[in-house]
């Protein structure tokens, strides 16, 4: 119906996950009749359950919540106990699973569920909720037949009579138009109030609806134990809509409505029940209507009834033997009969009955058509008097919703299911493409030194020019391989972003702001594993924001600020970084405060206390153990949150700072690396040994005179642009005992490198140029050593360790 | 405010909505004189319809939409017993 690209993606995680969870639900369900006494797969099954059901609510997938809920209510049940785990039970389950799981691909294939579904979830979630032990159901969901109820058949014709003459006839002029007429018996919930729902209005925006009633369910108590928020009344309507178009508008409450479909003929016998009963004013029209010699309704009934046995005539005439022959004739005598009843001549039944014996058992239609000939209250132009009193038509004759189509209950859900649109990898499948890709681009190195040696060691130029062409397309291969690989892990940062809008709106009601979320560059993506692993610090980040940084209205009206505050969440990409920025209007953070929480928290000595600027001191929100807020309140104030955030972006190799201005506002600036499988690393020499720093760590490379380097008590210092850099040579770092290199000019080769708000220059002989490296972590015992972050493959196979600068600072 | 209460007489306006019903319920129980006036009412809550349904009040006015006057007088003109002895 639509394609991937234009759905919405909300929709997308949720059939994802719904398709997990129903795994995991059947799954746990079939392992539970195994193992019926473990609490803790009941638990597990419950939550499932419950997730999904939570889910689903989001959408409006009434079908899909109803059964689920039906059967999280089940499972509660046997959770605690009131209830035990039997194979009829998981069947109902199984069976109720089955059934999501089919809508489930019908949301995945149409976005939508069929309106005709309503009825089959309502089947089912009473047939779960018939297993519950009998105080649990409720009044409308206990009784124990499984006919669906919104076509559920009448004990009796709808009380056609109620309805005034003008719309009778109205409804009987629509019918001979080819139009379905439907009785609809509404009959709300009486704790229907508390859901927020008006039976009322629902039932005059019936769609179609020619004529509606009101009345009493039961009689009404009188007024001095009248309870107004219990709903007494039911509603009865005539409608003219088709019977999906009803049943997608009763789809929230088809347990609570009784649809049946009129015979354009009862509108006509009704008529005989207004003499008695009927409003002043309506016997005069009736008898009006009696006095035209042909009334208008009772040919098209006469014409609708030649029709009718004409067909039948059809079928009997048919010289074929289905294996289904007995159950056609069957169903035509039934017709028959009926028809016959219908045009006032019921005493010829027990001839039917012979003539049908008589057909199933020559296995031919003769009989009945013989039978058909010999009536003579069919002759089409004189219709017998309607006699009112017989007519109860038999329940074959009301017309049967048009849902029996439906699902097959039963069927496996597999039988219908498409398969997913998108393929579902493992991500360690993923993962190992990466990997490959990555030796690739280590391997594929190697090649301009391959040129290089068969230049210079064999001399054959030609060779090593076009060792060198090819090279140049394997790599230009090797790069697109590695973007699409890349791409099969991005993710827009929409993804989480979706989550905030519900997020910001629930806390900031509970705590009485009032705050408009902005968000900007949804469409920016970054590889799977920083997707997902910035959620949590980011909903940390909106719930400080919401709970220190935003006023309320009367705190910000006073400060002359706008009453509703904005949250802005921005991402961009920048090179090959993301930049997330989250900025509210709010209060913003009072350095002179902080300062004063981590000293006493004893987060900063004195001597930090005088000497960090207004931009550390801000900064110190995110030291382990810092909270400002003097209550603990359920969102934040625990003293854990922004030291969580910033672990979680430094494990991403990200940064993470926080800007604000007293009375503006903050503002937080995430970046991360796009994708964390290529790591840039700058080759830097020492001891005639090369050494990787990543370049998120470098600031600069520079050459400093060696009598520039002044020493200040032991350590070594330079000043660069204005700026006092501490020194330490890389060889004393690693315990080489060779001092550091000098180039011709006497120059020391220094590289700035920067871990937080730290800077140091790392002494070193020589620079080298920057490569893409995939880092692997150190195996085995070299694990503990952390000065290393890890290790990589060079193009000639040389291994390059990489240092990890936060540990040398 | 959706219903007006004047000295003998509830005047209901717009869309009338479930929380009126109890102070409708109220007054009509304290003072079962009390007419109706329904010309300006474009809707009310079900909630209100079977107070009005239970109480059988005066009707001085019935609502100007057709529609809704069509459902109402069919609740609220006959007797109450009528209503019930329909079924």
């Amino acid at each position: 119906m639509t394609d991937a690209s234009s759905r919405n993606p909300l929709l997308d995680q949720f059939l994802v996950e719904a398709h997990e969870l129903l795994e995991g639900i059947s799954h746990k369900l079939m392992e539970l009749e195994r193992l019926p006494e473990d609490p803790g797969l009941i638990n597990e099954l419950f939550r499932m359950v419950h997730t999904l059901k939570g889910n689903s609510g989001l959408f409006t997938f009434p079908e899909m919540t109803r059964v689920l809920h039906a059967g999280e209510d089940l499972l509660g049940k046997v959770r605690d106990g009131d209830l035990k785990y039997s194979p009829p039970l998981a069947d109902r389950l199984l069976d109720a699973m089955d059934f999501v799981g089919l809508l489930n691909a019908e949301i995945e294939r149409t976005q939508s569920i069929d309106a005709s579904r309503a009825i089959d979830s309502a089947r089912l979630a009473e047939s779960l909720r018939a297993m519950m032990p009998a105080e649990a159901t409720s009044v409308f969901s206990s009784s124990a037949d499984a006919v669906p109820p919104l076509s559920r058949v009448p004990a009796s014709m709808p009380p056609l009579n109620s309805v005034p003459e003008e719309q009778r006839l109205e409804a009987f002029r629509r019918a001979g138009e080819g139009e379905k007429v439907h009785w609809i018996t509404y009959q709300p919930e009486p704790e229907c109030f508390f859901q927020g729902d008006d039976p009322f209005h629902r039932a005059r925006n019936t769609p179609g609806v020619l004529w509606g009633r009101a009345l009493a369910a039961q009689p009404l108590p009188p007024l001095a134990a009248f309870d107004t928020y219990s709903c007494a009344l039911k509603f009865h309507m005539l409608s003219v809509a088709g019977h999906a178009e009803l049943a997608e508008y009763f789809r929230y409450v088809p347990d609570q409505v009784e649809v049946v479909a009129v015979d354009p003929l009862w509108l006509t016998l009704a008529e005989i029940g207004t003499q008695n009963s009927a409003a002043p004013g309506h016997s005069e029209i009736a008898a009006v209507r009696f006095a035209v010699p042909q009334p208008l309704g009772l040919t098209e009934g006469a014409v609708e009834l030649a029709r009718l046995l004409t067909v039948q005539r059809q079928i009997l005439a048919l010289d074929d033997q289905p294996a289904w022959l007995p159950g056609r004739l069957k169903a035509v005598a039934a017709v028959l009969g009926n028809c016959a009843r219908a045009a006032g001549n019921s005493d010829d039944s027990p001839h039917l009955v012979a003539a049908l014996a008589t057909a199933l058992d020559r296995a031919s239609g003769q009989p009945l058509l013989d039978w058909l000939d010999a009536q003579s209250c069919f002759g089409f132009c004189t219709l017998p008097p309607l006699k009112m009193t017989e007519n109860r038509p038999d329940e074959a004759v009301v017309t049967k919703a048009p849902a029996e189509d439906g699902v097959k209950f039963g069927r496996r859900a597999e039988d219908n299911q498409t398969g997913p649109r998108a393929l579902k990898v493992d991500q360690a499948k993923v993962d190992r493409l990466m990997n490959l890709i990555g030796e690739l681009i280590v391997e594929k190195n190697a090649l301009p030194y391959l040129a290089h040696r068969a230049e210079s060691q064999y001399g054959v130029r030609e060779l090593s020019r076009e060792i060198r062409s090819q090279y140049s397309v394997i790599n230009r291969i090797a790069d697109e391989m590695q973007d699409a690989i890349m791409q099969v892990r991005m993710m827009a940062v929409s993804t989480i972003f979706q989550r905030f809008p519900r997020l910001v709106r629930d806390t900031s009601r509970k705590l009485g702001k009032e705050v408009q979320l902005v968000l900007e560059g949804e469409q920016t993506e970054a590889d799977k594993n920083i997707i997902e692993s910035l959620a949590d610090p980011l909903i940390h980040i909106l719930r400080n924001s919401l709970d220190h940084g935003l006023e309320t209205p009367d705190v910000r009206r006073a400060a002359g600020k706008t009453e509703v505050g904005t949250l802005t969440i921005r991402a961009a990409q920048q090179a090959d970084r993301v930049l997330i920025e989250i900025m509210d209007d709010g209060k913003g953070i009072d350095p002179a405060v902080i300062k004063q929480k981590a000293y006493e928290k004893g987060l900063i000595d004195e001597a930090a206390l005088e000497r960090i600027d207004d931009r550390e001191a801000v900064n110190l929100i995110f030291a382990a153990g810092f909270s400002t807020a003097d209550v603990i309140s359920d969102l934040s104030g625990r003293g854990v949150g922004m030291d969580v955030v910033r672990s979680a972006v430094e494990k991403l190799n990200g940064t993470v700072a926080v800007e604000s201005e007293k009375g503006k506002g903050t503002s937080i600036r995430i970046s991360l690396p796009l994708s964390m499988a290529v790591t840039q690393v700058m080759i830097v020499e020492s001891d005639g040994q090369l050494f990787g720093v990543p370049m998120d760590n470098v600031v600069e490379t520079v050459r400093v005179a060696r009598n520039a380097v002044r020493s200040i008590k032991h350590s070594r210092t330079a000043v660069l642009r204005g700026r006092i850099v501490p020194l330490k040579a890389l060889n004393d770092l690693l315990r080489i005992t060779a001092n550091p290199l000098t180039n011709a000019d006497d120059e020391l080769a220094i590289l700035v490198v920067q871990a937080g708000s730290e800077i140091l220059g790392l002494i070193v002989d020589g620079f080298q140029e920057t490569i893409g490296v995939i880092q692997k972590p150190l195996p085995g015992l070299l694990s503990g050593l952390s000065i290393w972050s890890g290790s990589a493959l060079m193009g000639d196979g040389s291994v390059l360790m990489i240092l990890n600068i936060r540990e040398i600072l | 405010m959706p219903i007006e209460f004047k000295k003998n007489r509830a005047v209901f306006r717009g869309l009338v909505g479930v929380a009126e019903a109890e102070l409708l319920l109220e007054t009509l129980q304290k003072k079962s004189s009390t007419r109706i006036d329904l010309a300006a009412c474009d809707h009310l809550h079900t909630a209100n319809l079977q107070v009005l349904m239970a109480a059988r009040p005066a009707i001085a006015c019935w609502p100007k939409n057709p529609e809704l006057r069509s459902w109402l007088e069919d609740a609220l003109k006959l007797p109450a017993s009528a209503t019930a002895a329909q079924e």
